[in-house]
């Protein structure tokens, strides 16, 4: 383990490592192993693509701080190219996912550049335009998108939904890994730095646009391919489906249910939200608003960083203390989460001593 | 020979208020430059100008010879100039160790960071201001005095050639002052330029080689402490404040 240990780069303890790739394989031998029903192998798959969509969505709703309330254009984006792409040359699926990935991160930084500068309300405003403009544009756009009656994706060349499961997979583990790397390297630290104070940050030489943008370029692209993995999946998809604002909403609500900032909460915020959307919502539709707004309430009220928060809380009520602060703050706060260290430091200090012990 | 960093003709207008106001200023390679003035005189404006944060209305920066105004704030500190804040902004939400990792990774140029260690060298920076036990604390767990040590390491972590610091021993006790100056002599000594903007007069006097005061966003005078603290200007512009001729103990940080 020390070799490891020494191996790998600061950021990366192999404890992290260690859990991941167990993680993976047994994500990846499950199906062979458990042979579950054909239902909920595809759900599965599915919620894989959620997860990575959450977590992409949190790099720039958690990392950065912005609440984007458009993700679907990049989702509908990815969807649209990557099936029109599919359609027109029959190349392989992956292809066409991840031009359509592209195609949707460009697009998102088209829009973002301009938007990022705005702060808090103003940018999730802005991006309830960009969203609804998008959705409109696209829905009249029938040559490209099939207007209200869609675009049915080729059979040739596509991809079974049974494997889904496992390209699903690859993509979950590569949001992983880069929400992992986003948040622990150097990256991380800057981007951190820029939601404490943006000012204070350039002061010492963090370049906050650059920032910025690459967080939206990589959350527009992994949304899009999302959005290009859901088409290939229903094999057919239509504008309204695809870019609607509950489409956005839904992003939102994982990564808020989870846990902003966080790498576990989007994924928990996920699969929560598949489970609830399967058997609850498909039952009772008519509680899809309630029971979301409902739990929203409950976070802000008490538990900003969500079911991650709450988990944490529960660990350190059985004694775990991690080192540092764990997230870039919670919903409606761009100030410290930080909930872990404090009380005790504090206790040791009186107000006006120095207090370094030489 | 030219100063190291100069500023030519600088002015710095909030709507009619003149901050700052075609100011000429010059620091020399290893060299402390106090800046004085009373409240409002425009020295927390000058180093904004100066180190970029914001830019100047008219008027030039020049770090060796080469304007550097212009640009945003991320440019300035690569090139070498750090400037620190009169109320201190420590990044709340790392911990004292990480805030000091944020100017090393992102105000050094690669070049500068080759062949070093960044961990080490950190957690040199740690002890050299006296922050080794509190490392991995949050800067709010911090007296004001260990925060102004953060805020001092994370702009000395940027390895600048030029180091501006804002008022970092105003609100100190005096053992607290006491150390502060003792590092500013170190870090000259190591090499680093400074402008120090200070109201402690005794401190500001003493450790300078050279003072410069404004008021009302002009330069009103510049010269040896000794010839500035008998400016009748100086004295003018501090009127009923007499800590200029007679140094007082202690001030308050507003
Ligand atoms: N962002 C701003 N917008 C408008 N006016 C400003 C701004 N910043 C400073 N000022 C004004 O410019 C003048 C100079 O302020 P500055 O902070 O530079 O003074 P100072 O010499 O640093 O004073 P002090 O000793 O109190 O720190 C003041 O009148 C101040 O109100
Ligand atoms: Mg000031």
């Amino acid at each position: 383990m020390s070799t490891l240990r020494q191996r790998l780069p600061q950021w990366l303890p192999p404890w992290a490592l260690v859990t991941f790739v167990v993680g993976f394989a047994a994500l990846y031998l499950a199906p062979f192993v458990l042979g579950a029903g054909a239902y909920l192998h595809n759900l599965m798959g599915l919620t894989f693509m959620f997860v990575s969509g959450a977590l992409a969505w949190n790099w720039v709703g958690g990392y950065v701080g912005q609440i984007s309330f458009g993700h679907a254009a990049m989702f509908g984006v990815g969807g649209f190219v990557s099936a029109r792409i599919l359609l027109a040359t029959g190349m392989p699926f992956f292809v066409g996912w991840i031009v359509g990935g592209l195609v949707a991160g460009v697009f998102a930084l088209l829009w973002g550049h301009p938007t990022l500068r705005l702060r808090g309300p103003y940018f999730a405003i802005a991006t309830i335009g960009v969203g609804e403009a998008t959705r409109l544009i696209m829905t009249y756009w029938e040559p490209f998108t099939g207007g209200a009656s869609g675009v049915s994706l080729p059979i040739q060349g596509g991809v079974d939904k049974y494997s889904l499961y496992w390209y699903g997979l690859y993509f979950m583990a590569a949001a992983v890994a880069v929400s992992y790397y986003l948040r622990k390297s150097r990256i991380g630290l800057g981007l951190l730095a820029i939601k404490s104070d943006v000012e204070a940050a350039g002061d010492v030489g963090v370049n906050a646009t650059h920032h910025q943008d690459l967080m939206l370029f990589l959350s527009g692209t992994v949304v899009g391919i999302a959005g290009a993995f859901y088409a290939s999946y229903f094999s057919f998809i239509e504008p309204g489906d695809m870019f609607g604002f509950q489409r956005s909403i839904s992003f939102v609500l994982m990564t808020v249910i989870g846990g902003i900032g966080t790498i576990l909460g989007p994924v928990l915020g996920a699969v929560i939200f598949v489970i609830l959307q399967e058997f609850l919502i498909a039952s009772y539709p008519e509680l899809y608003l309630g029971l979301y707004g409902g739990l929203i309430i409950l976070i802000i009220l008490f538990e900003p960083l969500g079911l991650s928060g709450l988990i944490l809380r529960i660990a350190r009520g059985a004694g775990y203390r991690p080192r540092g602060p764990v997230a870039g703050g919670g919903v409606g706060s761009s100030a410290a989460a930080g909930p872990a260290v404090t009380s005790e430091q504090e206790e040791e200090e009186a107000p006006g001593m120095v207090e370094e012990k030489t | 020979m030219t100063a190291l960093l100069e500023g030519r003709g600088v002015s710095r207008h909030f709507g009619g208020l003149k901050a700052v106001d075609d100011v000429d200023f010059h620091l020399d390679e290893g060299e402390i430059l106090g800046l004085i003035g009373p409240n409002g005189a425009g020295k927390t404006t000058l180093f904004s100008v100066a180190a970029s944060s914001i830019p100047p209305t008219a008027g030039e920066i020049l770090l060796d010879g080469e304007v550097i105004s212009g640009h945003p704030p991320h440019h300035a500190v690569r090139k070498g100039i750090c400037r620190t804040h009169q109320i201190v902004r420590p990044f709340t939400n790392l911990t004292v160790r990480e805030n000091v990792l944020v100017g090393r990774y992102y105000g050094t140029k690669l070049s500068q960071r080759r062949g070093h260690n960044d961990a080490e060298e950190t957690d040199e920076l740690l002890e050299f201001v006296r922050l080794t036990p509190r490392a991995h604390g949050l800067p709010g767990s911090l007296t004001l005095a260990g925060r102004k040590r953060v805020e001092l390491a994370r702009a000395l972590a940027t390895q600048p050639r030029v180091l501006l610091l804002d008022e970092v021993i105003a609100g100190l006790n005096p053992a607290e002052a006491q150390m502060l100056v003792g590092l500013i002599r170190e870090i000259r000594d190591r090499g680093v330029s400074i402008i120090m903007i200070e109201h402690v007069m005794p401190a500001v006097m003493g450790v300078s080689d050279r003072v410069m005061v404004l008021d009302h966003g002009e330069k009103i005078a510049e010269g040896s402490p000794a010839e500035v603290a008998n400016d009748p200007q100086v004295i003018e512009a501090y009127l009923g404040k007499e800590e200029v001729a007679v140094p007082a103990p202690e001030q308050e940080q507003a």
